[in-house]
Order: structure tokens, then sequence, then C-alpha cells
């Protein structure tokens, strides 16, 4: 590294597939000019030359050095642009930035996944992070859920893969379900039960959109986890990502720089955490 | 460390600027802004700190913090000073620097300005009546963080150099010595401008830490009833030496793109807000309340000073009526009726 490294200037990262996952959200593979390691649960900023730059937590596994998929939801300025953009384009990236998930804490324990939406994202790079030493942890209980069966991103996958895997507990659910879906309808609190996991010996790792981590972390604590038990993964609107602009604060923390995964006992007290 | 004994600041200010750009406080109205010294412009003794913040010099408004792809980052300085920087605004400078030359990232812009900012301070002889530097330990001169510091006697000003690079300055220029009684001087008036800002505070004195009462306070009446007098200005963050909120914009340059790095206010309505919608400072009092509790409880822990030097520039800028030591006053009674 040299003296002064600039963290505000990206490397190019070719786009060399996209992949629609569902009508809101797509899939990009990057290939980075230079590998970018990262852990699971870190995220990178992606710059739209010219136009703008945003958070996302890569969907890849860490172990997978060449590539890194992105899979962005539109939702604003530069998440439309993004979506517009053909194969082939060059966008830059920074990072990787912030924490990561602690896989040494949760060793020798039941990690409880629950996610909804786009959160699926960071729990994919986790999940198959998990599933590559699953001998370390006591098992991998997931509960997954989205609005539609057209919403649930990595479809294959999470529908025909994931459930088949020894030592992996998949439960699925659809807000709104459908004549083909033969899942549980209902949100995502509605597929959780205090006997999914032996509390006292997992951690639950929770990532969606915040009205479900809120309802979701709120089920958790009646089951009797522990706050300091309850990884969640915070995304605010990290700008800098080096922990300078401020626009990410939650309390005292940076987001980008002591998160984006804290426990639910570090932030619990702030206000309005889930907004 | 020395002293010596100049009669007159222009044969200070000509040595200095002989070496490096030389930035001085120039009289604008009531106030005093800063504008590059050249020879023939009268040398002016700024008896308080200069209307504007000076984390302009080290991270300016509007800067290009990096240009890709394949361009090489040019962050070339040229060295430089200012003059006039009281103790308020060097203890400013500490508290950016805690933020941009923190170990895991550095800010390379930040760091070669500071690298190449040689600081002349000076005493604060006539405290304005809206500094409170006093409530938050500070007072009218500096004892570290200069390179020189510059303190006005009778017939001339004493110059006292502060750091290895002030030290090589003195020694090189030749100044006079400092006479008999002179320093004694120096001690009286700067015991006088103490007693003035404690006198301005008095009424604002805090009867326990800050932090206890930024955290301890509900303060809900409060900062609704100061978010009511608030026109979302932005001006008590654009003049505070010691925010430095700023984002990033992307943008396309003639032959390459650029980020560029500029100015940011928490007080500003979507500053929080992401990218579907969510806002968790959607009014006023709570952006208010999050500043204040930026400032005296989240940089406290981080850091372990307050994020505020008490200038008092954001009572000068105010277009609303917030009044940060009344606020803070009102805040601890209304602790102390807990």
């Amino acid at each position: 590294m040299t003296q002064h490294k600039n963290p505000y200037k990206p490397i190019d990262a070719e786009v060399i597939d996209i992949i629609d996952e569902s009508p809101t959200i797509k899939s990009f593979v990057l290939k980075p000019a230079e590998p970018i390691p990262f852990k699971a649960g870190q995220f990178v900023e992606l710059t739209l030359p010219g136009s703008g730059e945003a958070p996302f937590t890569p969907s890849s596994s860490p172990s997978q050095k060449e590539t890194m998929e992105i899979s962005i939801m539109k939702a604003g300025r530069v998440t439309g642009q993004l979506h517009d953009i053909p194969k082939g384009t060059t966008l830059g990236i920074r990072g990787p930035l912030g924490n990561g998930y602690p896989l040494d804490k949760f060793a020798g324990k039941q990690v409880y996944i629950v996610g909804g939406g786009v959160g699926l994202a960071p729990i994919r790079s986790l999940f198959l992070a998990l599933v590559e030493r699953k001998n370390d942890f006591a098992g991998i209980v997931c509960r997954y859920g989205a609005r539609t069966p057209e919403d649930f991103i990595y479809k294959h996958t999470t529908f025909n893969e994931w459930p088949n895997i020894d030592g992996v507990n998949m439960k699925l659910t659809a807000d709104q379900g459908n004549d083909q879906w033969k899942h549980n309808v209902g949100v995502v609190t509605t597929i959780l039960s205090p006997d999914d996991v032996k509390i006292n010996n997992s951690v639950a790792v929770v990532c969606g959109p915040p009205i479900m981590m809120k309802f979701v972390t709120l089920k958790l604590l009646e089951f009797g986890f522990k706050a300091e038990q309850i990884y969640l993964s915070m995304e605010k609107n990290m700008s800098c990502g080096i922990g300078m602009c401020g626009h990410c604060m939650i309390g005292k923390y940076y987001v980008c720089k002591d998160g984006p995964v804290f426990t639910y006992d570090q932030i619990k007290d702030y206000p309005k955490i889930w907004e | 460390m020395g002293t010596v004994f100049v009669e007159n600041l222009k044969a200070l200010f000509d040595a200095v600027s002989a070496e490096r750009e030389l930035y001085i406080p120039k009289n604008a109205g009531a106030h005093y802004v800063y504008k590059l010294y050249r020879p023939d412009e009268e040398a002016v003794f700024n008896e308080v700190r200069v209307c504007t913040p000076i984390k302009e010099f080290l991270f300016p408004i509007r800067e290009l913090a990096a240009v890709f792809p394949q361009e090489e980052d040019q962050f070339e300085v040229k060295p430089f000073a200012v003059f006039g920087l009281k103790d308020c605004d060097l203890r400013s400078i500490e508290i950016l620097d805690n933020v941009f030359k923190e170990d895991d990232f550095k800010d390379p812009l930040y760091i070669s300005r500071r690298e190449k900012m040689f600081i002349i301070a000076s005493d604060c002889t006539e405290p304005a009546e809206n500094c409170f530097c006093y409530l938050f330990g500070g007072k009218s001169w500096a004892e570290k963080g200069f390179d020189m510091n510059v303190s006005p006697v009778e017939g001339g000003f004493l110059v006292e150099s502060g750091s290895d690079t002030g030290n090589d300055f003195l020694a090189k220029a030749h100044f006079a010595q400092v006479q008999p009684g002179q320093i004694a001087q120096r001690d009286e008036n700067r015991k006088k401008a103490d007693q003035i800002l404690a006198e301005n505070n008095a009424k604002f004195k805090l009867d326990r830490p800050v932090q206890e009462i930024v955290e301890g306070a509900d303060g809900e009446q409060l900062y609704t009833a100061q978010a009511e007098g608030c026109v979302e200005c932005q001006a008590c963050t654009r003049v505070c030496p010691t925010c430095h909120c700023f984002y990033l914009q992307d943008t396309k340059l003639k032959d390459y793109y650029g980020k560029m790095k500029m100015w940011d206010s928490c007080m500003r309505m979507s500053y929080a807000a992401v990218a579907g919608g969510e806002n968790p400072r959607k009014a006023i009092s709570e952006r208010i309340k999050h500043r204040l509790l930026h400032k005296f409880s989240y940089y406290l822990q981080r850091y372990g000073i307050n994020m505020c030097v008490g200038c008092g520039r954001c009572i000068d800028a105010e277009s609303g009526k917030m009044d940060l030591r009344r606020l803070l006053r009102e805040l601890n009674d209304e602790v102390n009726r807990k």
C-alpha cells in the first residue's frame, strides 16, 4: 500500500453477465481489474461512472476470487440506471468495506438465517461461506420470504438446490402465493418457531427490508434470543464507506465502518434504527 | 522553543510569505475573512477569530477527490501558512485530524494539506459576544497546536515558536529579543481576555458534563421549539469548524470520470434518507437533536473529546434564533428538574 492510498478511487470492474432475478432485481456478475478479497457481509461501493455510486453487499461466495456477484433492486436513481446498462459496461468498485459476519464467533453453533426480499443477497454470500465449512457449525437453518413467488431471487438455487444440502433446513414463504406455490403463505414471521433451533446454542442472522428486520427481531426476542445473539445487516446510505462523511450514522456507530453487521444489542437503544 | 519580539506584523508577514503562501485576515464589515497576503497589503491583527471556519484550508467546500480510470491522483499541495488562528481554531483542527487521519483509512487530500500547513496562531484579545469556548475548556490563547503564536504587547508583538518548523523559522529570521516585562504584559492581557469570556458566559454555565445533559434530556419540547425557528439554511453546519459531513458526487470530466467531495449538512432534509425512501430524521427537531448528540455524545465516545470548540460561529450565522449555548443551558435545566 502506498503511503496515502486514495480510498475514494474506484478500480475498474467489467460487467460480464446480467441475470434477471425478479421483476425489480437483477444480478450483475463483475470481473474487477484486480481481485477484491472480502468476507461475507462486507460491502462495496459500486460506481456508475459519471453518474453515481451506491453501496451493495456481494451475494457470491467469498471463496470465488475472480468474479463477484451483486444483486441490485431498482430503488432509486443510481440503481435504476444500473438496471439499464448492457453487458460489457465498465463500472467502478471500492472495497471491501465494513466488518462482515463474524464466522469464527458462529463456530459450533446453529446459524439461524432469516431473510426477506433482496435481503437474501448478503445472506447468499454468508450461506455459501457456511456451507463450504459446514462441519464447523451445528447446522444451518434458513427461513426466507418474499412478497410473491415471482419476487424470490436465486430461484433455482433457493427452490431446488439449497433445501437438499445435507445439514441445511430450509423453509420458504410468500406474502401472497399463487396456484403453483407449494410453500407457506404469509409474512416471514409466520414460518418462525422457537423449535427451529436450540436457542441457547445458536445465532440468528437477519437481513431484509427494515420493517421485516424489525418484526423478525421482536419475534426472536419473544422466542428467548438474547439481543447479542441477533446479527442484523444494517444497510444505511453509506457514501464514503470509510467512517468520515457521516451519512450512515446510527448513534456513535458508522454503519460503513463499524458495521454493516451489528448485534441488536449494539444498536437497540438508538432512535429509529429501523427507518 | 523560543520567543522573540517584532515591532510590526508586516516584518513577520514578509518573512513568512517569502517562503510560502500566507493567508491573513482581512476586514469584511463587522467580521474578518481570509485572503492571500501580498507585501503591499495592510497587515491587520484580528483581535477575534475570523468568521469563516479554518476547515476550508484543509477540507475545501468542493474538491476533486479521485479521477478514474487510470489517471494518477495528484495531490500536490504547495506549502502555505495561515495567520490569526485562535485557540478554538486549533482545537477544531485536532477534531478534524481524528476523523480524517484515523488509523485504518486516511483521507489523502486532507493529510496532504495538513502536512503543508504552517500555523501562526494569535491571542484572542477581544472575544466576541457569541464566543463560548470558555464553556468547553477553551481560552483566549493557545498552548499547543501551532507552529508560531503571536501576542500583542505594547509597541509590537511577541512571537513564540511551538514546533520545530516554527523554531527553525525564528532562528533564521533574526527578530529582536524579548524585552523585560513583555512576557508579564502578555500574560496580563491574556488574563483580561479570559475574564471577558468568563463574564460573557456566566449565565450559560452548565451544571454537569455536557454529555450527561444531551444524553439525559429528552428535550422533545426544546428541540421542537428550536425547529420552529429553523429555516433549514444549514449555515450552522457550514460555518462550524468541526462539522465535517460530506458527500461524493460522480461527474464526467473531459477525458475521465471524477468524484467530487463536497460539504454536506446533517440539517438537510434528505441527508439520512436511503434509496428506498426511509428517513430516520424527517423532522427538523430530530436533525437538531442528532447534531447535538453527534457533537457532545457520539464523537466524544469515539475520540474522547467534544466535537464543539465553542467558537460561536453558528450563533453568528444563524438565520433563525438558535443559540447553542442557550439550548444547552435549557437542556441542562430540564435534566436538573428530573
